[in-house]
């Protein structure tokens, strides 16, 4: 058997280009895979993500300006990406490929295209970025903020005593830290009246 | 051009030609996965903090000063202020890495704590120098400026980065021994007076 494969395999590279076809294919894969990793880098990037297309600069960049995510203290921020993309390789694939809907939004169905659509929306929104941060235990939130690394005494002892709490009644970060970055709706519940239906979480959440 | 196309339609020709350029195809994708999933592991705190035992005592040092536990838990751990972001010079320092394993595996140049303490200032102004040569780059890779809220800051802090912009200091002209024991000597300031100084 493995002779016979052999035997296949030196009649295939018989040719004299062999070598050139072998590193031709080489070199595209190498090509495509840069480009399909740098497409993902540069669609984390602000000047994307944020400004790209009205929906984005005109609603949710701008409410994020001046927040603590944005500006603090320390000039450390957290990003669209940070937040709402999953950081692993392959939830964040699937996650890139989640975005095509925006595109059918964004020129087909045209749903969030003026700033009356945009807050008719919102609670709808909200409450789906909120079900996805509570189905996986706020995994994007905890990709920069290690619970494990929080210093407590450098907290409030109000801080200090939701902690405590939190981590009693088995509550993850969006339960409390709404409407942080981005307006919070009015009227709908908050994530912690939410139902969490693992059935309407998006797989790129669970995996 | 006619003759470009029939050349490359003459590599196609043989049968098994596809299979070989499918081989191809395969070669590059693992190749290339695996230099980019390294480029990702060597980057790990598992890695980078606990690989080998000359980098246990820089790790133990990091520990709980503020870029490990802080309020927050937003960390940065050794790549984030040692190795640089952007593709090229991350390439070059990686492979930098050969120069650690020379260290580690030939000349045990710090493989006691009594070598490394001998060797820290000179090890310390290795990466001072490197960090005023690229304008702390890395500090700014997290720490963005134009971002920074001076209300939030101390008056003490206010004015020393106002000093910051006039005298074109940077980040790491102060805030050196911040991650790691500060060793003896002159630090990044009077290091650039004395080569001033020198110069003249």
């Amino acid at each position: 058997m493995a002779l016979r494969v052999l035997a296949h395999v030196r009649r295939m590279v018989a040719g004299k280009k062999a070598g050139v076809v072998l590193l031709a294919g080489a070199a595209i894969s190498v090509v495509g895979l840069s480009l399909f990793g740098t497409t993902m880098i540069y669609t984390s990037t602000e000047a994307f993500c944020a400004t790209n297309c009205h929906e984005m600069a005109n609603n949710t960049t701008r409410e994020y300006q001046d927040t603590v995510h944005d500006k603090n203290r320390t000039g450390v921020r957290a990003i669209c990406p940070d937040c709402h993309v999953p950081h692993a390789p392959v939830p964040l694939y699937i996650a890139k490929f989640g975005a095509l809907n925006d595109l059918w939004s964004h020129h087909i169905t045209h749903s969030v295209d003026t700033r009356e659509k945009f807050e008719a929306a919102r609670p709808m929104m909200a409450q789906r970025v909120w079900t996805y941060m509570k189905g996986n235990d706020s995994r994007e939130c905890r990709h920069c903020h290690d619970a494990t690394k929080m210093d407590p005494e450098k907290q409030s002892p109000i801080a200090q005593a939701q902690h405590a709490r939190a981590k009693r009644e088995k509550m993850t970060c969006i339960d409390c830290h709404f409407g942080i970055a981005h307006h919070e709706p009015q009227g709908g519940p908050g994530p912690q009246e939410l139902e969490v239906d693992k059935s309407l979480i998006p797989r790129s959440a669970i995996f | 051009m006619a003759k470009f196309f029939k050349k490359i339609r003459g590599w196609g020709s043989r049968p098994g030609t596809i299979a070989v350029l499918v081989i191809g195809l395969v070669v590059g994708a693992v190749f290339f996965g695996t230099a980019a999933s390294f480029m990702v592991y060597a980057n790990s705190e598992k890695f980078c903090a606990t690989s080998c035992h000359e980098m246990t005592y820089l790790a133990a040092e990091h520990k709980d000063t503020i870029h490990d536990k802080n309020r927050s838990g937003v960390r940065a751990t050794c790549n984030d202020c040692h190795v640089p972001h952007g593709y090229i010079p991350n390439y070059l320092a990686k492979l930098g890495l050969f120069y650690d394993y020379w260290g580690h595996f030939v000349t045990h140049s710090i493989d006691t704590k009594e070598k490394f303490e001998a060797k820290r200032y000179e090890l310390a102004k290795r990466v001072w120098g490197y960090m005023k040569a690229n304008d702390s780059r890395e500090c700014r890779h997290c720490h963005t400026t134009s971002k920074m809220d001076p209300e939030l800051q101390s008056e003490k802090a206010k004015a020393r980065h106002e000093k910051l912009r006039t005298e074109g200091l940077t980040c790491i002209d102060c805030h050196f021994g911040i991650a790691h024991t500060e060793p003896d000597g002159p630090g990044p300031q009077e290091l650039t007076a004395a080569a001033n100084a020198a110069k003249k």
